[in-house]
């Protein structure tokens, strides 16, 4: 056997080992999350503030969720966002509730098909968070953290408070029980 | 070139596989929701049927410029349904997130690379130039496919992206049928064509029967309907009870007052 072969067989038995290894467990992730109980979705939730959230989310965009054009809008600076949301730790404990909650909307899906828009729409608001918490992350390791703070923090608790009417208006709709934990939870 | 029983009879089963898989793929309406799949079966009709008709009266070099013309459609054709699956999986809400699209990419980019480095790396020992040619190019095909669809299955996990029963009874197909023909393909490039060709026929005749395998569960899987699951969750139901129990108690209370 040339060294070549070698190669090319040591090569492919690795890629072939390293594809089953990431289907299984990515699969098992898979019914992982499936699998979860409403308990155990609920207790993966971040306890946050919500008055607080509420107050940022409010000050940047109207109760539909459009962006608000009146003299009165962003009127909280830097500082106030970063006191009332916990600075960037606080917007990390959002990033990781909006995954949760696109879980919470999958839940029902499970009962009503029909629910996988909201997880859709879910899905990209999430995507819309994680792409504002790593600039801040990028921010701070240059050192402009401060600079940047106001605008794509308020940008990421809008979007998360959005998400938030979302679930509780698609659990609404379908008069599922759970909306009182619901409700209590975010 | 000779054909055995075995040969011809495994021929025939996967002419007989892809049109009840197309007669599946009509008759149950999926056609309109999969075009590039149904579109990669009916040319594996056609192949069979052009291929079969050729070996029996056409020359060696018409078969072989005609095998490679239907194996590279082939190939362009199941990279057609890789995409057509991402946009299943993926475009859910009308639109690719960013971050999804640019993860994709990578990967295809990053998997791209992985084969091509393997495929130069092969070295199948083989008599003519032709044979070579063969070898890498069905290793090559293989290699691609297996990582594209772990890929996928990776990010839709990663990202939350729920696979509708179809598109997940495709891709499983093509997926389990990538990864074994990634490591029937290493076995068949190690043995190469010059030493025995038994060895290959072999091989070939194990693909074959794996294909067969992979078309029935389609066929199976796709005529079937979707189950959607109706049950209640055991946190609902008690809900529901207890609503219900607690109404019955309030219109005991009614009733007893009114009695008074």
């Amino acid at each position: 056997m040339t060294e070549r072969t070698l190669l090319f067989l040591i090569a492919t038995s690795v890629l072939a080992a390293l594809l089953l290894a990431i289907i299984f467990y990515y699969r098992k992730r898979a019914q992982q999350t499936t699998s979860s109980s409403w308990d155990e979705l609920l207790s993966r939730l971040n306890s946050v503030d919500r008055i607080s959230i509420e107050l940022i989310a409010l000050d940047a965009i109207d109760e539909f969720g459009q962006p608000r054009k009146d003299d009165d809008a962003r009127r909280l600076d830097g500082k106030d966002i970063w006191r009332l949301v916990g600075g960037l730790d606080g917007l990390e404990l959002l990033e990781q509730n909006s995954v949760v909650l696109i879980d919470i909307a999958a839940y029902v899906q499970r009962w009503y098909p029909e629910a996988l828009d909201t997880a859709a729409e879910l899905r990209l608001n999430a995507g819309t968070i994680q792409w504002h918490v790593n600039r801040l992350r990028l921010a701070e390791e240059s050192g402009n953290l401060e600079g940047w703070f106001a605008n794509y923090a308020q940008n990421t608790i809008a979007t998360y408070y959005v998400m938030t009417r979302r679930v509780l208006a698609l659990y609404d709709s379908k008069s599922l029980p759970m909306l009182t934990d619901l409700q209590r939870a975010l | 070139m000779h054909l055995t029983g075995l040969d011809l009879f495994l021929w025939a089963a996967t002419f007989v596989g892809h049109v009840s898989l197309l007669f599946v793929l009509w008759f149950r309406n999926r056609i309109r929701s999969f075009p590039i799949f149904t579109a990669l079966i009916g040319m594996n009709i056609v192949r069979t049927t052009v291929l079969f008709i050729i070996q029996s009266y056409g020359t060696k070099a018409q078969y072989f410029y005609t095998f490679w013309s239907f194996a590279i459609l082939d190939v362009g054709l199941q990279l057609g349904v890789v995409c057509e699956i991402a946009s299943h999986v993926f475009q859910t809400a009308r639109e690719w997130t960013d971050s999804i699209r640019r993860q994709l990419i990578w990967w295809a980019i990053g998997s791209i690379a992985i084969a091509t480095g393997l495929t130069w790396a092969a070295a199948p020992e083989t008599r003519m130039w032709k044979q070579t040619v063969l070898i890498k190019g069905s290793f090559i095909s293989a290699a691609l496919m297996s990582e594209l669809f772990v890929g996928m299955i990776a990010l839709s996990v990663q990202a939350r992206f729920p696979w509708s029963t179809y598109t997940a009874r495709i891709s499983e197909g093509l997926g389990a049928y990538s990864m074994a023909t990634l490591a029937l393909e290493m076995v068949r490039t190690y043995f190469g064509l010059k030493s025995d060709s038994h060895v290959y026929a072999s091989l070939s005749h194990l693909r074959i029967t794996l294909y067969l395998i992979c078309l029935s569960y389609w066929i199976i899987t796709l005529w079937r309907d979707v189950a959607v699951s109706s049950e209640m969750p055991d946190l609902m139901r008690k809900q529901l009870r207890e609503l219900r129990d607690s109404s019955a108690q309030h219109i005991r209370l009614l009733e007893s007052w009114r009695r008074r």
